[in-house]
């Protein structure tokens, strides 16, 4: 059921969310342009983690669609959603504590065998196969972002930076097609947050991911995204490029604080 | 003494094969089952009325379901399916839900309901007396006395338990394992990297549950007589302090849990007697097994064999060989 549209990656329609009385969306529609990082802006409780988590499945919405890459995903659950391609992060990094850094890599990938009970049982030998394959593609994105030295490291024992790392790395075994990228910079100091932009820009150079960044510092959204979508009060104010929402009356208004 | 021991080895077997089960719902899955050993006694039941010969309602055996004289293979097979047929109604109600504090709740109520219910409804498993006179397997045609009997039941046990064994390390050491512990650390993480959280609990739950009817079968078959006093609160707790204590998410751990805890602790404590006061003996391995559970969880939660760590040696990974020879490891 593809619908050729201009080539958007993601096309949100008019989504609607309430919790009890309150709208936290409410006529939500923007696009994310296929190869681009598009940001999204707004205020606190301007409804972006809800638009996040409607995204990615983590709720259920009240009305409006979602297309992704010319899927209807409105209302799937999160992890078929993931199992599509479209994979998100958390505001917090969110490592498994209890797992190796090595271990949390293999699991995000979703095409390995034995990730049933009866494939555990009776696929041994193909799961160790696959498993070889995939620990090839881990050391390479492990050097890519540093943490090729605490492989074998509890996730949980890793600093705050390179769980922020990790978080990222994992994300990309699962092969995304488009990254949610819940203020990946929150808390983070400048050396670290200058490193996570150069990784973004370069997975989209390279690999040809989509991103959709929410993120509150302006001057990053300005140096990353072409393509910016301004919420306030759970309904889109404005998009654009950076430079002429700064221009934008209401964006300033809004958010700009000017 | 002999005979004591032999008892004692194959009571091991048993909640060996307990601990594990328990060991995947909770230790790997992080499923707090407050009821297991309700899932041990529907396999129980199950089992030794699928062993038995059809009642005679109401006569000497008592009255109760099925009686289908199914030899011995078979009648634990049913139990166990028994049991991890509860096990999915259990899921069904508690594990939609996807905070483990619920099913929780869930656990303990659906235990209380299947122990009035069975206790009851007398035509059933015969209510409050229970069923006796449960076959022990091929001594039909052993014909051996209850000492001679211990080691072919021994064997059996100890077969039973390998291949049990084997079932849990396969799904320990698997992605199907790593998925469960990543769902017991954080399920929104699993969810996002495109796991079925609801379906890889539902399948730990009830193969959980098929382990513990599993025991449960061999245990009727081993004692021939099951009934209501026979699991309590006190039994499912037994477990769990096994598994704390031999050290959750460790299935080799379990072995050790198992020894230490129902072994050690109760089966071989059974001789010491109070004779002034017959039930406070029970009533302070009780408490202590309660003492034991909270000083396992504040001094050691890991148990005394922490989980192990995976680690993957760069020797298997292709292209890296080069890397290693060169003592380029250290940094990427």
């Amino acid at each position: 059921m593809a619908i050729p549209l201009r080539d958007n990656m993601l096309v949100v329609k008019d989504l609607r969310k309430s919790f009890g009385g309150v709208k936290a969306v409410d006529g939500v529609s923007f696009d994310v342009p296929r190869g681009t990082i598009t940001g999204l802006i707004g205020p606190n409780g301007a409804g972006k983690s809800t638009v996040v988590n409607s995204l990615s499945g983590f709720h259920g919405v009240d009305g409006g669609s979602v297309m992704f890459d010319g899927t209807d995903i409105t209302n799937w659950p999160s992890h078929k959603v993931a199992q599509r391609g479209l994979i998100r992060t958390f505001q917090l990094a969110r490592e498994l504590r209890s797992l190796t850094v090595f271990e949390n890599m293999l699991l995000a990938s979703n095409d390995q065998p034995g990730q049933t009970s009866w494939q555990a049982l009776f696929l041994r030998k193909k799961i160790r196969d696959s498993e070889r394959d995939l620990l090839g593609k881990a050391v390479d994105l492990l050097k890519r972002f540093n943490l090729f030295h605490v492989r074998d490291e509890y996730a949980g024992n890793l600093s705050g930076g390179q769980k922020k790392l990790l978080d990222l790395a994992r994300a990309l075994m699962a092969d995304p097609r488009l990254m949610l990228l819940d203020e990946p910079m929150a808390g983070v100091n400048p050396t670290l947050a200058g490193q996570l932009q150069e990784h973004i820009r370069d997975l989209k150079d390279e690999k040809g991911i989509t991103f959709l960044l929410i993120e509150h510092n302006l001057r990053i959204v300005e140096s990353l995204c072409n393509h910016v979508v301004v919420m306030a009060e759970g309904t889109i104010l404005a998009e654009g490029n950076m430079s002429a929402l700064r221009e934008n009356e209401n964006v300033v208004r809004a958010y700009l604080g000017g | 003494m002999l005979h004591y021991l032999l008892t004692l080895a194959i009571f091991f077997a048993f909640f060996a094969v307990e601990a594990w089960g328990l060991n995947l719902q909770f230790g790997l899955t992080g499923i707090l089952d407050f009821t297991y050993i309700t899932f041990v006694a529907i396999g129980a039941y199950f089992a030794g009325v699928a062993a038995m010969t059809p009642s005679t309602n109401g006569g000497m055996g008592g009255s109760y379901i099925f009686g289908w004289q199914l030899p011995f293979p078979l009648s634990p097979v049913i139990g166990g399916i028994a049991a991890a047929m509860l096990g999915v109604v259990v899921g069904i109600i508690g594990l939609r839900r996807l905070r483990s504090d619920y099913l929780a709740i869930v656990t303990v109520s659906v235990g209380q309901i299947v122990w009035m219910v069975i206790g009851n409804a007398t035509p059933l498993f015969n209510g409050w007396d229970g069923i006796v006179g449960v076959p022990q397997p091929y001594n039909s045609v052993m014909n051996l006395s209850t000492n001679n009997y211990e080691w072919p039941f021994l064997g059996i046990s100890v077969i039973v338990a390998a291949i049990i064994f084997w079932l849990v390390r396969s799904l320990t050491e698997s992605p199907y394992g790593r998925i469960l512990r990543a769902i017991r650390e954080d399920e929104n993480v699993a969810a996002a990297l495109g796991k079925n959280v609801f379906r890889y609990r539902m399948s730990a739950f009830v193969i959980g549950a098929f382990i513990a009817g599993i025991s449960g079968a061999l245990q009727i078959e081993y004692i021939g007589a099951w009934n209501p006093s026979g699991w309590t609160t006190l039994e499912t707790f037994i477990v769990w302090a096994a598994m704390l204590v031999g050290g959750r998410g460790n299935n080799r751990g379990m072995l050790l849990g198992a020894f230490l805890v129902p072994v050690l602790f109760t089966e071989a404590t059974r001789w010491i007697t109070i004779p002034a006061h017959p039930l406070l003996m029970e009533a302070i391995r009780g408490m202590a097994i309660g003492l034991l559970m909270v000083l396992a969880v504040r001094f050691r939660p890991q148990g005394v064999i922490p989980e192990r760590k995976r680690v993957f040696p760069l020797t298997t990974i292709p292209g890296l060989k080069e890397d290693v020879a060169n003592g380029h490891t250290a940094q990427g």
